[in-house]
């Protein structure tokens, strides 16, 4: 009866776009910008142990809204400077490097915002303020650079969704020409659920997780400043939150998550950089975690994706 | 199941179609047949080239050899559409067609350049090294075959960068690093590394063997593909067997190929990276082409025309005859759409032979290469929305959830 239903009725009623919207999207990206604002302020002064507390505050709010590849974040490539990884080829660091020892006028805010995005953001400045070996020159003028750009680009990312948040809840309106129909909007956002659990389960899960025989806790996210697991649970939050929001009515779904938050937890409090996975017994934590967020991905294609009348959509992770 | 219901219904509520999906897809694969076919014989060519530059080597048999390479990747290209959305194809792909490539794991490289923090062998120059230790296991590579490439070298110790088989391993070898950044110019390999009696790089013999290996191994992969598509092929198959998820198949490859891999990996990305590396065709600068080209194969099979090598159209049943049919408005805006991500494509194509190389348009603070890049890449994330609209005129929005484990038994996960 319900399919019937869902092919004669363009939507189905649910309060999804505007929720979302709201009480999740907004919000995120503002708290973001504030956080960002703050790092910037301590980035002048240059106190490393003032940065590295800031720098957590302002990585845990961007864990909040990085799985939302859609309109102003992914315009003129904002998300990437904001978080360029993995970088398996140490582009970042060989970028910045150049940068250190170049002309300084290139840290002017123009020049920099035109650098390559491995070269800014979030895992750019840890390798500033948990640097692996001596710099070759003081870091200071490039942090400053570094965490003034983070937060222009916080910015424009907030002062965006305003407009952008308006295309999404004014679907299918005359001269609306982003979304024809409510479905479209819905699926964008939907896209970005399925597409963020597909890119936990593949990159900040899947690459430590190697093969076997050759595991590689070196290739986890963010081990400077110990965020590894971390990471992964403000991922998992995030999306539960951000699910939530979409539908009312995903019991199954939202309990997977529960329970994928709760092996997180543990991980985060044992094994913060998933040293541990080079062994079998730690291997196994991750492996069963990473089979827990697959399962949710399946959850959440049979279970949201109906309740939202949506498919999954193209996104930007399709190739390679 | 229900799935299955909505889907059911909503394709019997669509308006009677004058062309019927299992002609389209039959012609879709014909299509594919025909441009893996010319993909065979324009490989076939090059390997006419690589002989005689092996044979003779000169400063005109390494022009030829790489004219061949270029003309080769002109219907390869085109049938990128064909990859995503059949898993024949698309588990096939990586080994012709993979990049980035550690290119030190074959040939020597400039000093320092051989840099991957996760791949050990990124350095390896297997040219120059006839035994060696990959995976803890000793490899005798004094004989360079297809087979020695394929199965030992490709992909070696289970990283992707290790990149020894397909296009870019032969374009590699026709033309060496191009070592001039984000300024004018291609790799500039010099014909001697292939000259038995004025050898410059070293190991001449064991270059020009490689250099035969890789080529006949493209060959036989090409061949392998064009099989795939004939009659009874698993390609064909995947798309014909039924109909509704042969055009899918068609959408997703197209959708694909058109956001996530092309505007995306390929174009967006490097131009913000900077980085000159980041250019699909980076050893012989001829990544507009090979851009175009896709472009022109997403549109092929929309339309269902495809121009072949000879110059003969094949065109028949088209996945757009079934668009224009569900909703006209989709289908005028898409064939709107795919005509202007090719100009887009084009401008790009033309900017690049009037001066401008790809790899220059991309470095950091050039705002005219900036400008023609991000025109391309926004007309082909604008060409993905209206692929959507299409799959959703077409009622097969619900398709992709079928065969899903959980949505028989969404419990499991707490078993």
């Amino acid at each position: 009866m319900r399919a019937i239903l869902f092919c004669l009725l363009a939507s189905p009623a649910l309060a999804d776009i505007p929720e979302a919207v709201q009480d999740h999207i907004l919000p995120g990206y503002a708290a973001f910008a504030r956080a960002s604002d703050s790092l910037a302020a301590v980035g002048k002064t240059c106190d490393v142990r003032a940065l590295q507390a800031d720098f957590h505050l302002t990585y845990d709010a961007w864990m909040a809204v990085q799985h939302l590849h859609l309109g102003p974040g992914e315009d003129a490539g904002r998300a990437l400077s904001v978080l360029y990884w993995p970088d398996p080829k140490g582009m970042g660091a060989k970028a910045q490097k150049a940068l250190l020892a170049g002309d300084p006028a290139k840290l002017a805010p123009e020049a920099f915002a035109q650098q390559s995005v491995a070269a800014r953001g979030l895992l750019a400045l840890e390798r500033l303020i948990w640097p692996a070996d001596t710099l070759p020159a003081d870091p200071c003028p490039l942090i400053a650079a570094t965490t003034a750009d983070l937060a222009r680009v916080a910015h424009e990312i907030d002062t965006g969704w305003q407009d952008y948040a308006r295309l999404l809840t004014t679907a299918a309106e005359p001269g609306n020409t982003a979304f024809l129909t409510r479905a479209e909007a819905r699926q964008a956002l939907f896209t970005q659920l399925a597409t963020g659990l597909e890119s936990l389960s593949d990159q900040r899960i899947g690459r430590p997780l190697g093969s076997f025989d050759a595991p590689h806790p070196d290739r986890a996210e963010a081990r400077a400043s110990g965020r590894s697991a971390r990471n992964i649970l403000l991922a998992l939050q995030a999306l539960r939150a951000f699910t939530a929001t979409l539908t009312p009515d995903a019991p199954l779904t939202l309990a997977a998550f529960d329970k994928a938050i709760g092996q997180a937890q543990a991980l985060a409090d044992s094994d913060p950089v998933l040293d541990g996975i080079a062994t079998p017994g730690g291997r196994l934590k991750l492996e069963i975690l990473g089979q827990t967020v697959t399962a949710i991905r399946d959850l959440v294609l049979a279970e949201v994706a109906p309740e939202m009348d949506v498919g999954i959509g193209f996104n930007s992770a399709d190739g390679d | 199941m229900r799935l299955f219901l909505t889907t059911a219904l909503c394709t019997l509520a669509l308006p009677a179609l004058a062309v019927e999906k299992t002609e389209v897809v039959a012609h879709y694969a014909d299509i594919g047949l025909a441009t893996y076919s010319d993909a065979l014989t324009t490989a076939q060519a090059l390997q006419q080239a690589v002989a005689a530059l092996v044979a003779t080597p000169s400063e005109a048999t390494l022009q030829a050899a790489r004219d061949a390479w270029k003309a080769a990747r002109v219907p390869y290209q085109q049938s990128e559409a064909f990859r995503f959305g059949n898993p024949v194809v698309d588990d096939w792909e990586g080994r012709v067609n993979s990049w980035p490539l550690d290119e030190g794991l074959i040939d020597y490289v400039e000093a320092g350049s051989a840099l991957n923090e996760e791949n050990a062998q990124a350095g390896l120059n297997v040219i120059a090294t006839p035994k060696f230790v990959l995976s803890g296991a000793e490899v005798d590579a004094t004989t360079i075959t297809p087979d020695l490439i394929a199965t030992r070298l490709h992909e070696a110790e289970g990283i992707e960068a290790n990149v020894a088989s397909g296009y870019h391993a032969v374009e590699f070898m026709l033309w060496g690093q191009d070592l001039n950044g984000t300024g004018p110019g291609a790799g500039a390999r010099p014909w001697t590394d292939f000259s038995a009696t004025d050898c410059t790089g070293g190991n001449c013999d064991r270059r020009a063997a490689y250099l035969v290996a890789a080529t006949q191994l493209l060959v036989d992969d090409l061949t392998e593909m064009v099989g795939n598509w004939g009659p009874e092929g698993a390609a064909r198959k995947v798309v014909t067997d039924d109909p509704t998820k042969g055009v899918m198949a068609i959408l997703t490859g197209m959708g694909s190929l058109s956001y996530g891999e092309l505007g995306g990996e390929r174009m967006k990305l490097g131009l913000l990276l900077n980085d000159p590396e980041e250019e699909q065709d980076c050893f012989s600068d001829n990544t507009q082409n090979s851009h175009y080209y896709d472009g022109i194969g997403i549109r092929n099979v929309y339309t269902g025309a495809y121009t072949r090598v000879d110059g003969t159209v094949l065109q028949g049943p088209a996945l757009a005859d079934l668009v224009q049919a569900a909703d006209p408005a989709v289908d005028a805006e898409l064939r709107a759409k795919l005509d202007a991500s090719v100009a887009a494509l084009g401008a790009v194509k033309a900017r690049a032979e009037s001066g401008m190389a790809y790899d220059q348009m991309i470095e950091a603070g050039n705002a005219e290469g900036e400008a023609l890049i991000m025109g391309a890449v926004d007309a082909l994330v604008d060409q993905t929305k209206t692929i959507e609209r299409a799959v959703t005129a077409l009622g097969l929005d619900q398709i992709a959830f079928e065969g899903s484990d959980s949505l028989d038994n969404p419990d499991a996960i707490f078993q």
